[in-house]
């Protein structure tokens, strides 16, 4: 069985907010809801040594996930691929969800009166393509796959490079991976 | 949009204000019937109890997204919301057929082995319904307000606090068959709240210097920050010291005045707790994305019709 992963590659990430657009398109978001924000630490260092990181945020897909976990009504759910989604017509908005996620990745939707996410687009993937943010980022800082396949890319760059993962005291298992500087 | 990160409001401090109270008093309304005998609490006061559940369920349905779908809460036995909800279901139930009895005329009125259970469950369901609250909110890793066994505790001597008091507020409106009980109330309850004040600062104390950084943080809008003024002010000053010496003189008016700031003390206290939990660890630059982000009400937001 497949385990999808995205590492993110800081080094190429450049801040063009490209994947926050494509992905508000792709998933037509209304304005105020964003599912993969791009954040930036620095600058720091001193003139004219300075830096910037910028860092991709998106639901990190846990192994365990606190968010499925919570879930009164069992909207929220996680496949055999690892790929956590929620089932809109079973969702109530109690965001306890919202609450228990260490990444900020849930999303209320007061619209709809329900809670929405990243679900790495299922959708696309089930018909062997990639994310729609992995699929714009022109600088190629957002690699998608199988870490299952040890061809793939991402099984590469998680067993060669030094990635991190953020929060990982939480116990959460996030596999969204960061390759910093 | 600079507050879109949605966390749970107001509401949900109402409901675990009403159903902790509730679940107090159904701990005492079982605990008399247990071990002293039935009729030594208010009439009142034990239907208050599954009463005040109610309100809080009522809340916790008002807060979801989609109340109408508020039965879908029963469905996942694995999450802890579900049994909690599960649990006030018991506890409602459980109280009102408990305090049925004491409607003169009931035609169970003599099964007194029903009574005996019935008692026993109230006990049992009350504990349950007092507590979750803290296990609820102590179960959430990123919320370092929350995270920890230590919430726990203070939302069960919250709920038992807030509990005896609204038995002494009913006992004042409705007297029991027996004061016994009603009369060693305010004593009892001197005792907890002087515990619950150590808690407190304990807690505080605790999360400000022995933990971690986070939670440090999250901590000093309680000693200093926004909250220090309804922290200091409202529930140790208003809700506990001076509470305590009310209890603490013979006078039945101050017992009743010091029962009401302990209610509202309590109510307080559910309302600073949830707001604090509104503070989660930040990720990597994300409290400067946050800042960035519109307010909501700029033109440009609404140029576009969708």
């Amino acid at each position: 069985m497949a385990r999808y992963v995205i590492v993110l590659d800081t080094r190429r990430c450049i801040g063009c907010h490209s994947c926050t657009v494509a992905c508000k398109i792709n998933k037509d978001l209304p304005v105020d809801m964003i599912y993969n924000p791009v954040t930036i630490v620095g600058p720091s260092g001193v003139f004219p040594n300075l830096h910037m990181t910028h860092i991709p945020l998106l639901c990190m897909q846990c192994d365990n996930p606190p968010c499925v976990d919570c879930c009164p009504t069992g909207a929220s759910q996680q496949r055999d691929d690892g790929i956590v989604w929620v089932d809109e017509d079973k969702c109530v908005g109690c965001k306890a969800c919202v609450m228990s996620c260490p990444y900020g990745a849930r999303v209320p939707n007061p619209a709809k009166g329900i809670v929405q996410k990243c679900d790495f687009c299922m959708d696309r993937v089930e018909l062997g393509e990639e994310p729609f943010c992995v699929k714009t980022c022109h600088q190629r800082a957002r690699i998608f796959g199988d870490l299952e396949n040890p061809t793939s890319e991402v099984y590469k760059l998680v067993n060669s490079e030094h990635v991190l993962r953020l929060l990982p005291e939480l116990g959460t298992e996030p596999h969204a991976f960061y390759i910093m500087d | 949009m600079k507050h879109k990160e949605d966390v749970w409001g107001w509401m949900l401090a109402v409901d675990f204000f009403f159903v902790g109270m509730g679940g107090g008093m159904l701990v005492v309304t079982g605990l008399a019937g247990l071990f002293l005998r039935p009729g030594v609490t208010s009439l009142l006061g034990n239907f208050a109890a599954p009463l005040f559940i109610s309100i809080g369920a009522g809340f916790l349905i008002l807060e979801l997204g989609r109340p109408l779908q508020a039965w879908r809460v029963f469905l996942n036995p694995k999450a802890i919301l579900t049994i909690g909800a599960w649990n006030m279901l018991v506890a409602i139930g459980c109280g009102l057929l408990y305090a049925s009895f004491g409607i003169p005329g009931i035609p169970w009125a003599d099964w007194a082995v029903l009574q005996q259970i019935l008692a026993f469950v109230c006990v049992i369901v009350g504990l349950v319904v007092a507590t979750y609250p803290g296990f609820l909110l102590g179960w959430h890793k990123a919320r370092p307000f929350w995270t920890g066994p230590g919430i726990i505790g203070l939302f069960l001597i919250s709920s038992l606090v807030t509990g005896i008091s609204a038995h002494i507020l009913a006992g004042a409106i409705l007297s029991p068959i027996s004061s016994k009980l009603l009369n060693s109330m305010p004593g009892l309850l001197a005792g907890l709240l002087s515990l619950q004040l150590v808690l407190w600062v304990g807690y505080i104390l605790v999360k400000r210097t022995g933990t971690t950084d986070r939670e440090a943080i999250a901590v000093a809008d309680w000693i200093n920050g926004e909250l220090a003024l309804a922290f200091w002010g409202g529930l140790i000053c208003l809700g506990t010291l001076l509470p305590l010496i009310l209890l603490l003189l013979t006078s039945e008016t101050a017992h009743t005045i010091g029962a009401l700031l302990v209610i509202l003390g309590g109510a307080l206290m559910r309302w600073m707790v949830v707001r604090s939990g509104e503070h989660r660890t930040w990720l990597p630059g994300e409290q400067y994305y946050l800042s960035k982000l519109p307010e909501g009400d700029e033109a440009f937001l609404n140029v576009w019709d969708y």
